[in-house]
């Protein structure tokens, strides 16, 4: 039997023939009845409208030619051609992700964000989040000045009154503490430490809203090294993982994502690929790329772990824990990882101590150290230790605490106990925050001081030992703000740049052992040049291995009732960039909603609790959240992602989805994001989620192929039969289109794709697609140029998942050209769908031919394009002046009434092929990126010339694993995708002849 | 909305407050407007009623006094004039303004024996290049430096060429001063705006005349013998409004002949083509960016930290670049060539890959003293080109691509190959 796929929970179909009893659980209806102004329009209306079309077209057509002027340069300066980008090599890093960063500026301004290719960990992948920060720089909600008890003032009287203040502090013996994320600047950490030495009684805490404490605090009492270690899951040809969302949001998502897909990747000479279990209780992105996905109790996590760690340790002689039964069987998963010692990786994205020391354990055992993961190159995150903050609360409600900085840091909004650190807060005689985006805390502590956003400031990075990299100001400060460092160096009366202190550093600490043969200033300016710095450190493999560590016995958690299970929402993050439209707009990669946040809860549970989608329950009283039904939920556990409810970042994200960190808890040390016997009960109201997910559906047509990893090496094409008989059977009357010099095409390798988005926010920034807010989502009017589909097969209770990007798939025979009426829409001499935006009328018919439905209408003006202010539509302030400087100004902006959608990053192309003209050259394959596949981590597009049979696209699309969606139709798309190959037993069933 | 006196007069002062934004002449103040309309109303309803009172048809004497009316009350805001308020600078009384005014036009001293001020510096912006400062250039530049550095440069100058016209000037310092106040008088109030030319407004309102008359001559009137001579006539005038129309909507946005003031009387005569220097040492970005570049004015200062005075404007125009350079004070061009938002244009494709001379496109740069548009840069006129030019298809190895094309080269089925078959007409070439 085929599989069948089904987007949501109303197109199951059960395998077994039954009838879906879910239908009646979800409210997926798209909202088109109701118009959007709630009142319909009568005749007067459209009177009224009509005179005014009258009088503005009277008006507007009156206007003389506006005399517009051009403003260059006094002194040009040398890095800077106007109508010409320029790169910068930087570093983005906000106390959660990391990314070494090419910003593009033109004429001055940052407007798109790129991977850096040199840097050995990001290796020219971004994430969602990253992509998405050019336009948190842009934020306006942003501190503008310096303000002391609320009120704006001057830098020089707030510097006063705060050294003032700390001055009197240190003769009275109070004590001081700063409080920042996690920082892995070399040279910030020295700032602080000349603060302390100004101030000795100073403590640093540093803070992670979202720790991973358990991993370092497992790893001191096993190694004795407080540390996380890096991971390699390239090398790992078995990958088990408990709850780590290690493809989404876990430590460093973008490099595992490298790492991962190269371990996944399929081809004629690599017919092997990693082994992925995961054991989890909500449907994460990691748990869904799994080729084994086993849904497991969080509660019960850590009896799994420890059964798991028996079966290896009984197999290795080695001592066993006393535990219960596990609830699961672990028994392959261990045989598999026992087959591959060295060479598997086991991961735990729990925050409890106990389970992190088995994990590491287990890895120990498996010989893994020094192969798939290293504690001697650590991982410079998360160096937060929780029981600090605890600490910090108590001290602060005593009164112990007289001078308290908050740098960098919101625990209004997402310490669990914000309100006692308020409490604490407010007995502190001097209170400071140092915000570089508008929060919770800043406004509660007396002196706020404003420091640059990341893309305005230089600091340094270590993420691993000898792993450096630099930022660089790509634009000078928009607002009266001051780096967070030089204010914290200010106060400690030492004057200087904060640049200055980090060469000077670089000049001590790095360039002597660096091998570097040129001198300090050609050192300096290659390693800014390059964005990083990296030499090789270690070779060290020992490690001390403490048996003892390991518990013989462990406390088992009842995991009776409901559990409560707090995720990292992969568009939002922790919540620091909750007031980015795009990521806001940004579906999220499982269940496709956007704007919100909801409880997700298991089709059984719905019904037992007689709950539908869309009802409101409140968990704990302490937080209410709609329900959402998610396919493959465990049973009884309630996910929540956290980063929405922020109260105090701006238009955009307040009054989105709620705040889930008070449900977090704290014991044994570590924060812990989960929650067993949690109350759940329905509340009043109902809720319309404006979700991505049914939308644009193609009508269970075979869009996804796949097959697994034995039927593969035994056949390349298998799952891809249907490919060879449309092949066979395609007849046509006309002649074949020839085209001279290039044919663009562009190819999708399912198999490496994960589906972490950051394609769809590098394509909205590359492409000044507009951003229409909620409730044009619920009218199925959003306007990304590539969305991510995710099918669902097999059993609703844990079924596979599988991902497809979707954009125009620029059809040689494009259904959508012959029913133009006005020719805005005509395929180009280079085999690229056009879409002439000035011609178009907006009749929208090529967006009802499109059988792939990538065709975007633009139903507002979203951008403010048009002449009559009435038009326009903007729901999250995208219009604003300071928001539009990070429009691309090669990509015009669309107005009201056109159609768009994906050009190929046309204006990508056309740039290289000018390059190559002005060099007297020719094109070399590989040279245009177009912005999607620039950004993915997963190295999962391909984009290149089809008439160059060399190239990599030719390959790809010669391959017996390539199709084309609805190829049937004979649309002759120039977009091909590669099949799915699932590493899991050959299922008989599957291997039927497809009827043609 | 109850359609009260006081109500219309409200709105009406509001909508012409918003519409003399729009406007390109300047309206009177608005309650004279509001007035004019009202009265015009007021008229208009009698004028109905006593149609109706005589129980006749509405019949042509209708129609011409309403349009007899419209067009009384679109003159009105240039019959009307323009009522300016006299700002008097700093205690000066209107007497000494008009006095240096007298001075400044040359109407005093009686025995004046040197030309006048006005005869080299223009009052009203003119049209065509005055290399001497302007009036209004003058006054803005000495609005807030004192009389002794004014009267320093009018009587002892130390350029050559103001020395040489400014030689024979002969006037009472007292009387000097009183210009003075006149310029700062003038820098104070700006420039007088601009009143647009009519005379279209006066034809298509002739035009729409006749179309009436022609209309009811036919359907009303009925006098004259021939019919044809009203149907003539109606076509006629019909058919220029038409063409009127079609033309204006097909210039829509475009600036042929476009000829606008710089503020630095920047001459492309003087510095392409006498000096000739190459374009590419001021537009030096034209060969690989998008944009040629207005030059920064530190690509000015490179010669004229030396070339401090002109041969035709003396000092005051270079010293422009200087002041824009030490006070660090933008020069704000206008922009001569523009295109639409929804057009991407690249120089570097023209200039450095199509090897394209300047003048193609912009016309005869070097013999224009004030930069004009030269082309109309409608869509039509860049598809022209793209489809007879030929592409530097042999000499440039990017098009080693179009292997075909070579082929046929080769074998003498080509000998050349245009933009528009390697695509160049295709509209994402332009478009995106």
């Amino acid at each position: 039997m085929e599989k069948k796929y089904y987007k949501s929970i109303e197109e199951y179909q059960p395998i077994d023939g039954s009838p879906n009893n879910y239908k009646n659980l979800a409210k997926n209806h798209i909202g088109i009845d109701e118009p959007v102004s709630g009142s319909p329009s009568s005749r007067r209306d459209f009177l009224k409208l009509f005179g005014f079309a009258i009088a503005s077209a009277a008006v507007v057509s009156s206007c003389e030619q506006p005399v517009r002027k051009a403003i260059p340069y006094l002194i040009k300066p040398d890095a800077i051609t106007p109508g010409k980008a320029s790169y910068f090599a930087s570093t983005f890093f906000d106390g959660n992700d990391y990314s070494s960063i090419l910003v593009k500026v033109r004429d001055g301004r940052p407007i798109k964000i790129e991977g850096n290719k040199l840097s050995s960990v990001t290796k020219g992948g971004s994430s969602a989040r990253v992509q998405a920060s050019v336009l948190s720089l842009y934020d306006t909600a942003r501190y503008k000045n310096p303000a002391i008890s609320g009120v704006e003032a001057e830098w020089e009287k707030a510097d006063a009154e705060i050294i003032e203040n700390l001055k009197a502090i240190k003769q009275s013996n109070g004590k001081i503490v700063i409080v920042t994320p996690t920082i892995i600047s070399p040279s910030t950490l020295s700032v602080i430490e000349k603060f302390i030495e100004e101030y000795p009684a100073t403590k640093h805490i540093q803070y992670d809203a979202i720790s991973a404490n358990a991993i370092s605090l497992a790893n001191q009492s096993v190694f004795g090294k407080e540390v996380i270690p890096s991971y390699q899951f390239h090398k790992a040809k078995v990958i088990v993982g408990f709850g780590a969302d290690f493809l989404g949001t876990w430590l460093m998502p973008v490099e595992f994502t490298k790492q991962y897909s190269k371990g996944r990747k399929v081809g004629h000479n690599k017919k092997e690929m990693s082994y992925h279990a995961h054991f989890e209780a909500g449907m994460s992105l990691t748990g869904s790329n799994a080729d084994k996905r086993i849904v497991t109790k969080n509660s019960q996590q850590k009896i799994v772990i420890a059964n798991l760690y028996n079966e290896i340790a009984k197999q290795l002689g080695e001592n066993t824990i006393e535990i219960p039964a596990s609830p699961v069987d672990v028994h392959d998963v261990a045989q598999r990882l026992l087959a591959h010692k060295g060479e598997s990786l086991v991961v735990c994205g729990s925050n409890d101590k106990e389970s992190q020391v088995i994990v590491n354990g287990i890895n120990y055992l498996l010989g893994n150290y020094g192969s798939t993961l290293d504690i001697n190159s650590p991982l410079n995150l998360k160096k937060g230790n929780d029981s600090e903050m605890e600490t910090l609360t108590k001290e602060l409600n005593k009164g112990e605490v007289s001078g308290l900085i908050l740098y960098g840091v919101n625990p209004a909004y997402n310490y669990q106990n914000a309100k006692g650190f308020l409490n604490g807060l407010k007995k502190a005689d001097l209170t400071v925050s140092i915000p570089s985006l508008k929060d919770e805390t800043a406004e509660e502590c007396k002196y706020l001081c404003p420091d640059h956003y990341v893309l305005e400031t230089w600091n340094d990075y270590e993420i691993k030992p000898g792993n450096y990299s630099l930022s660089q100001p790509a634009i000078r400060p928009i607002f009266n703000t001051r780096a967070g460092q030089e204010t914290l160096l200010k106060w400690a009366g030492v004057e200087t740049e904060y640049v200055e202190l980090i060469k000077s550093n670089w000049k001590k600490n790095i360039y002597p052992s660096s091998g570097f043969s040129g001198s300090f200033r050609d050192f300096w300016n290659t390693s800014l040049h390059n964005g990083v710095f990296e030499k090789a450190v270690g070779g060290n493999l020992e490690i001390n291995y403490s048996k003892s560590a390991i518990p013989s016995g462990i406390e088992t958690e009842s995991s009776e009732g409901l559990e409560l299970e707090l995720v990292e929402s992969v568009a939002v993050g922790d919540g620091r960039q909750a007031n980015n439209p795009w990521l806001q707009e940004l579906p999220d990669p499982t269940t496709k909603v956007t704007w919100d946040n909801y409880a997700s809860i298991s089709v059984r549970l719905a019904e037992e609790m007689g709950i539908t989608e869309g009802d409101i329950i409140s968990i704990d009283k302490q937080l209410s959240l709609p329900v959402l039904i998610q396919p493959g939920q465990e049973h009884k556990t309630i996910s929540v992602a956290l980063g929405y409810g922020r109260t105090n970042a701006g238009a955009v994200a307040e009054g989105v989805g709620g705040n889930a960190y008070p449900l977090v808890q704290h014991n044994r040390q570590t924060r812990i994001y989960s929650k067993t016997g949690v109350k759940v009960e329905k509340v009043e109201g109902e809720h319309e989620f404006a979700k991505t997910q049914s939308h644009h559906s193609m009508e269970g047509r075979p869009l996804i192929r796949e097959t697994t990893l034995s039927e593969y090496i035994e056949d390349p094409a298998s799952g891809n039969e249907f490919h060879e008989k449309v092949k066979h059977h395609a007849t046509t009357l006309y002649e074949k289109r020839k085209f001279e010099g290039h044919h663009w095409g562009m190819a999708v390798d399912l198999n490496s794709c994960t589906g972490c988005n950051a394609c769809v926010v590098a394509c909205s920034a590359e492409n000044n697609v507009p951003v229409v807010g909620k409730e044009q989502v619920k009218l199925a009017r959003e306007m990304h140029w590539m969305r991510i589909d995710r099918y669902y097969s097999d059993d609703i209770e844990n079924p596979e998942v599988v991902r497809q990007p979707v954009m125009c798939q620029h059809c040689d025979n494009a259904p959508c050209e012959n029913v133009c009426p006005v020719g805005a829409t005509t395929n180009s001499s280079e085999g690229v769908n056009q879409m002439a935006y000035n011609r178009c009328i907006g009749t929208r018919y090529c967006n009802n031919n499109c059988p792939y439905k990538v065709r975007r209408f633009n139903f507002m003006d979203y951008t403010q394009s048009d002449a009559i202010p009435l038009n326009t539509y903007d729901p999250a302030g995208m219009t604003v002046d300071l928001k539009r400087m990070v429009l691309n100004p090669d990509v015009v902006i669309r107005s009201k009434g056109v159609i768009e959608k994906c050009s190929l990053c046309i204006q990508r192309i056309q740039e290289k092929k000018l390059d190559a003209k002005l060099e007297n050259r020719q094109l070399e394959d590989g040279e245009i990126v177009p912005a999607c596949a620039q950004t993915c981590p997963a190295d999962a597009i391909v984009f290149g010339d089809l008439n160059n049979k060399d190239s990599k696209i030719s390959k790809f699309f010669a391959d017996e694993r390539n199709y084309h969606l609805l190829e049937e139709l004979h649309t002759l798309p120039s977009v091909g995708y590669l099949t799915k190959v699932r590493n899991t037993e050959a299922k008989a069933t599957k291997k039927k002849e497809i009827k043609h | 909305m109850v359609l009260t006196r006081a109500g219309i007069c409200k709105f009406l002062q509001h909508f012409f407050a918003k519409l003399r934004n729009f406007l390109p002449f300047s309206f009177v103040k608005e309650n004279v407007l509001v007035s004019t309309y009202l009265s015009f109303i007021t008229k208009l309803n009698r004028m109905r009623k006593f149609l109706l009172r005589k129980n006749k048809k509405i019949n042509v004497v209708f129609f011409v006094y309403l349009f007899v009316t419209i067009s009384g009350f679109l003159f009105s805001n240039y019959a009307l004039g323009e009522d300016k308020e006299s700002v008097i600078s700093e205690g000066y009384s209107h007497e000494e303004i008009t006095r240096g005014e007298r001075f400044f036009k040359g109407l005093l001293p009686f025995d004046r024996n040197f030309e006048s001020c006005v005869s080299c510096h223009n009052i009203k912006p003119v049209d065509t290049l005055n290399w001497n400062p302007s009036a209004m250039d003058i006054a803005l530049k000495y609005a807030d430096k004192d009389f002794a550095a004014f009267e320093k440069v009018i009587l002892e100058p130390s350029g050559k060429k103001m020395s040489e016209v400014h030689k024979n000037i002969n006037i009472e310092s007292e009387d000097l001063k009183t210009v003075k106040i006149y310029l700062d008088e003038m820098a104070h109030k700006g420039h007088s705006k601009e009143k647009i030319n009519v005379l279209w407004l006066i034809g298509i309102i002739f035009l729409v005349l006749v179309i009436l008359w022609a209309l009811a001559e036919l359907i009303f009137v009925q006098k004259i013998k021939y019919k044809l001579v009203p149907v003539v006539f109606l076509l006629g005038a019909t058919g220029w409004l038409l063409m009127i129309l079609y033309q204006e909507a097909t210039n829509l946005g475009r600036q042929e002949a476009y000829a606008p003031l710089q503020p630095i009387k920047f001459s492309h005569e003087v510095h392409a083509g006498l000096n000739q220097t190459d374009c590419f040492y001021c537009h030096h970005t034209a060969e690989y960016s998008k944009s040629a570049g207005i030059p920064s004015a530190n690509v000015c200062i490179n010669c004229h930290i030396i070339v401090r005075e002109g041969t035709n404007s003396g000092k005051f125009e270079i010293d422009k670049i200087h002041y824009a350079v030490d006070n660090d004070i933008p020069i704000e061009w206008v922009r001569v060539h523009n295109l639409p938002d929804h057009v991407f244009f690249s120089h570097a494709q023209h200039v450095g890959a199509g090897k394209l001379d300047c003048k193609e496109c912009h016309g005869p740069v070097e013999e224009m003293n004030v930069l004009r548009q030269h082309a109309d840069l409608s869509m039509g006129w860049c598809l022209d080109c793209h489809k007879t030019r030929k592409v530097q298809f042999v000499d440039n190895d990017y098009y080693k691509t179009y292997k075909e094309f070579h082929e046929q080269i080769a074998a003498g089925k080509m000998d050349s190959v245009t933009v528009a078959q390697i695509g160049g007409t295709d509209c994402m070439k332009c478009h995106y």
